[in-house]
């Protein structure tokens, strides 16, 4: 079979799955940021550091992997500073700051001022971010980053496509509430949200054209059905009630609104436990999101409550896929395809596979996904 | 007063307690009664939280007031950081560099008058292992967000388990990813769920 006639097979099945339809087998769609230099032998530091490389060994791990249908995030340049731009802190960058074999980590801290809410709200967003920016990377990294952009997003979306995978989503956005909490530090920006609530409402609410400018230009260049709409420390378990009602949903709605009136679809990227808040996201527009759970979230109780709006994509755990053995991910994957499957189910590690991902998990996560994903 | 100190305390308003906590020193109280007081209040926190009324955000805000009334009283208390119920060491291990949740812990842990050593993030597991024998700790925390971590907590109690300590020594467990198959693997205790759940252990192992 031709690699574009397996893309369209796989495009075909995910699509299925986002709307709810019946499927010849449950679609299986890769994340493993870290996991894929190691499991093909290149340095961490290099992956960070060299886009095309990150690139070609992505592709390069999910064609060793096999039958896969999709990839839920595509490396599209150095992914220290698109993390960089996500938590608006410094990264720990291996090679440089870290051996050149480990883990790239956030350094959260208070890098954004309470009288910095006030520039947000007096001058924007665009005018805050490119003034803060340098406290916590290098420009000339971001200038380089964004010239590779540039000459190579489109292409890099293409050659996944071209090799018969399916990107599932191209860039990405999140609600103010988590680039304010990454710029504040999260002990910092929580007390905000006690102390000066008003004030970081209102830095909120101008920052909202800029985030849903951002996920539809993902979502443009990349040519990708869906673009990333994160969500960690926005979670419920994380926050009171009356917090998340005034600072998260309002703007996940209207993000999702916004993003579903351009026909894109919103892959809500969750982190954490939101347990308590899944009756609220029936309000999202109906089959216009894939909800992307890390297994903290009860995704029995998600299917239950949102399994006739929306997709439900993950949730193998990445500390299974880090300590568990091959029986345990295959139970993991039968028992999901099983529970929350067939339809409206998309197999995917939960969050990232993580860089010490043993690969025979990886192995098993794919080959299980085949075994008991497909539909008789 | 103290009530009064202590539901202000639990209902998260910050001015009131700050100012409760001035007027009572101002007043002549006893230092050590309305350190007691904002100690109840954040037993309340713990409580509202283990049946679902608060969150982490909550517990976040009130260790942030506890800590501003601990220093209103420090001077008058010569407060060393110190608490009497028993010693705890804490780190995030070796490889990890996040600091959130185990400072999160280390706030309730004070508040909870224990003795916390914080030894911060990236701690080698020597480095825990010559804290222990210094102060005779009988409970360590090991914090770690990333998988990475779970290798340097099962090294870091190797570690303990290795050395000759001065009492048994208890090890919990926290983190993003961590579950009961991680304690298992590591060789821990216990593992909490959130950071209130630390207290419990602690209250298990040392006060009770």
């Amino acid at each position: 079979m031709s690699n574009q006639t397996l893309y369209q097979e796989r495009l075909t099945r995910i699509k299925h799955a986002i709307n709810l339809e019946p499927v010849d087998r449950i679609p299986v769609v890769y994340m493993g940021s870290a996991f894929s230099p190691r499991y093909m032998g290149m340095s961490i530091a290099k992956y960070c550091a060299d886009p095309d490389a990150a690139m070609d060994v992505t592709l390069a791990a999910m064609q060793r992997l096999g039958d896969l249908d999709g990839c839920n995030l595509i490396p599209a340049g150095r992914i220290t500073v698109i993390l960089t731009g996500q938590w608006l802190s410094r990264i720990a960058v291996p090679g440089r700051d870290l051996p050149a074999d480990s883990l790239w980590q956030v350094q959260e801290a208070e890098m954004m001022t309470v009288e910095d809410y006030d520039t947000i709200i007096n001058q924007g967003w665009r005018a805050f971010e490119a003034s803060f920016m340098p406290r916590v990377i290098d420009m000339a990294e971001v200038r380089a980053n964004d010239k590779w952009l540039m000459a190579n997003l489109a292409g890099v979306y293409q050659r996944f496509r071209d090799n018969g995978f399916v990107p599932i989503s191209g860039g990405g956005t999140t609600m103010p509430f988590e680039f304010l909490c990454g710029a504040r530090s999260m002990p910092r920006f929580y007390q905000d949200l006690y102390r000066i609530p008003n004030k970081v409402k209102a830095a909120m609410d101008v920052m909202m054209p800029d985030m849903i400018q951002m996920g539809l230009g993902g979502a443009r260049l990349s040519g990708a059905p869906g673009t990333w709409v994160g969500g960690w420390r926005s979670a419920s378990a994380l926050l009171a009630p009356k917090l998340w009602d005034k600072f998260v949903f309002p703007y996940l709605h209207q993000i999702v609104t916004a993003l579903s009136d351009n026909q894109v679809l919103s892959v809500l990227h969750f982190d954490q436990n939101w347990d308590r808040d899944l009756a609220r996201l029936r309000e999202l527009p109906a089959k216009k999101c894939i909800l992307n759970l890390d297994s903290l979230t009860d995704v029995r109780k998600a299917k239950e409550i949102l399994g006739d709006r929306m997709a439900i994509m993950g949730d193998v755990p990445s500390s299974l896929f880090a300590m568990g053995a091959p029986d345990d991910i295959a139970n993991y994957v039968r028992d999901l395809a099983r529970d929350v499957g067939p339809t409206g189910l998309i197999l995917c590690p939960g969050c990232d596979a993580p860089i010490n991902t043993k690969p025979e998990n990886m192995e098993t996560f794919v080959a299980a996904a085949h075994t008991y994903g497909v539909v008789a | 007063m103290a009530d009064q100190l202590s539901t202000a305390l639990a209902d998260l308003d910050e001015v009131a307690v700050l100012n409760l906590v001035q007027a009572q020193l101002d007043a002549g109280v006893d230092p050590l009664a309305i350190l007691t007081s904002c100690r109840e209040g954040m037993v309340l926190v713990g409580k509202r939280f283990e049946t679902g009324e608060y969150f982490i955000s909550d517990l976040v805000m009130a260790g942030a007031i506890f800590k501003q009334a601990t220093a209103l009283l420090g001077s008058r208390l010569k407060l060393d950081g110190s608490g009497t119920n028993g010693v705890v060491v804490i780190g995030t291990v070796k490889g990890d560099i996040h600091d959130i949740g185990k400072d999160l812990v280390v706030g309730l842990l004070r508040a909870a008058n224990y003795d916390v050593r914080d030894l911060g993030v990236d701690v080698p597991p020597q480095k825990f292992v010559d804290v222990v024998k210094e102060t005779g700790a009988t409970v360590v925390g090991l914090s770690g967000l990333l998988t990475i971590s779970f290798e340097a907590m099962k090294q870091t109690i190797a570690a303990l388990r290795a050395a000759e300590l001065p009492a048994p020594v208890k090890v919990m467990i926290g983190g993003g990813s961590v579950t009961d198959l991680v304690r298992a693997h590591v060789g821990a205790d216990a593992f909490g769920r959130d950071a209130p759940q630390a207290v419990v252990l602690c209250n298990q192992w040392i006060k009770d």
